[in-house]
């Protein structure tokens, strides 16, 4: 028995209960490409029908509900091509939807506030966009591009990427979400700002509970990984 | 700051073979003690799979599972200074080898007992969540104004005539205390608390 706040995942609990308790998981199928309905089906009978590792499926939903004890030994080099279609799935959450409705909120809020602090923490929140968008492309045009070509043996040069530049460049992008709640619950006063306080702090409560199993997944998981295929590719 | 890791809440990690003594523990610890999330380990190597620099963590665990090797476990020790190791033990252990734990938890003591030693470490830990950070001493003001000027390290040591090295410490107890790194959030924090008027921003 593990106990947290959440259900610890096993492979015949319901999906649609897990979904319940922690919506972000319904999140967590679609970056996989996988249908949104449930039925009744165990995260088994899901994954059987769906044609995808059950061990895969349910590791990852215990990272959303918060168990950090991953076995990396479950994931295989023949599962490196779902994982990239899950981060790259993610990336375009991230720019497309997740990054401008908290952008649009802020917006919101400094128009009705009209004080330097909101505006601030606009220009906080813009800069550290485009920090967050960099750093995305440079995953979509350099890192994933890279590990396609590995797949393939299509790859030409030794060029390698550096898992500790990759790591710091993580945990900035979320320490940057973390100061700004902080900023919010401590320091910013909003009077006119009916409700969007509360809908703001949600939004970034999300982004960040998903870019930490994503930091994860590729930190933990997918390098690992890709270094493994490197060294096979060496000896072939 | 992470979700499942709120800042109150202390981390648990058992590490036991046995599923009675694991499950009874757990339960006891959920049920009795303040703010603890619990988790299970299989080994010692699940240890690194853990997020170290978050928060108090404690580590329970049966002294047959740290490979009966006592300099082993002083290095694994080692490798985990902000860690409280407490002993599961079922009998009589070496008194040399029980002295390498903070605590000791037999497994005849009574649910208060438990409960009491357990909650005894965790009150004398300084616990950084549980001290009152709010305020910055004049000192780190003075760097706080500078550095949101956008002063280099060196540039604030130079006007302020003293070393980097007490500029960086400075900055880094300005982070731990206010919960804010970038220049450009502590620039929002010094002029929301004051500290810089809007003329100097």
């Amino acid at each position: 028995m593990y106990q947290t706040k959440r259900t610890f995942a096993r492979q015949d609990i319901k999906l649609y209960d897990l979904i319940i308790e922690n919506p972000n998981i319904l999140l967590m199928l679609e970056y996989f490409g996988l249908e949104t309905i449930v039925g009744d089906y165990t995260i088994e009978e899901f994954c059987k029908k769906n044609n995808v590792k059950t061990e895969l499926i349910t590791t990852i939903t215990n990272l959303y509900n918060g168990f950090h004890n991953i076995d990396i030994g479950i994931f295989e080099i023949g599962d490196i091509e779902l994982i990239v279609k899950f981060l790259k799935n993610s990336h375009t959450y991230y720019l497309r939807e997740k990054y401008p409705e908290i952008q649009e909120i802020i917006r919101k809020i400094e128009n009705k506030e009209k004080s330097k602090e909101i505006q601030l923490i606009s220009q906080f929140f813009n800069e550290y966009f485009n920090e967050v968008a960099e750093h995305l492309e440079y995953e979509d045009k350099i890192v994933f591009p890279y590990i396609t070509h590995l797949l393939k043996k299509t790859h030409q040069n030794t060029y390698s990427f550096s898992v500790q530049e990759y790591q710091d460049h993580h945990t900035d992008i979320e320490f940057k979400l973390t100061e700004l709640c902080n900023l919010l619950l401590k320091h910013i006063k909003t009077e006119n700002a009916d409700y969007l306080k509360p809908k703001l702090l949600n939004s970034i409560l999300e982004l960040e509970q998903d870019l930490y199993v994503h930091s994860m997944i590729e930190d933990k998981i997918l390098i690992p990984l890709v270094h493994k295929l490197e060294d096979e590719n060496k000896f072939d | 700051m992470k979700i499942s890791s709120i800042k109150y809440k202390s981390n648990v990690y058992i590490i036991e073979p046995s599923d009675i003594i694991y499950e009874g523990l757990s339960n006891i610890l959920l049920k009795y003690s303040n703010h603890l999330n619990v988790f299970r380990l299989e080994n010692l190597e699940e240890l690194e799979l853990i997020n170290q620099n978050s928060e108090l963590s404690i580590i329970l665990i049966n002294p047959n599972c740290c490979y009966g090797n006592l300099k082993n476990f002083q290095n694994i020790k080692k490798n985990y200074p902000k860690f409280l190791w407490v002993a599961i033990i079922y009998f009589v252990f070496k008194e040399e080898s029980l002295q390498q734990f903070d605590l000791v938890i037999n497994i005849l003591d009574s649910t208060d007992q438990i409960v009491h030693k357990i909650n005894s470490l965790l009150t004398t830990t300084p616990n950084e969540s549980q001290t009152d950070f709010s305020q910055l001493t004049d000192r780190e003001i003075e760097v706080l104004k500078e550095m949101v000027k956008g002063l280099s390290n060196k540039e604030i040591s130079e006007k302020l005539n003293i070393s980097i090295h007490t500029v960086v410490s400075h900055s880094k107890n300005i982070s731990r205390k206010t919960g804010i790194k970038s220049r450009s959030a502590l620039a929002i924090y010094a002029l929301t608390n004051k500290i810089i008027s809007l003329e100097e921003f």
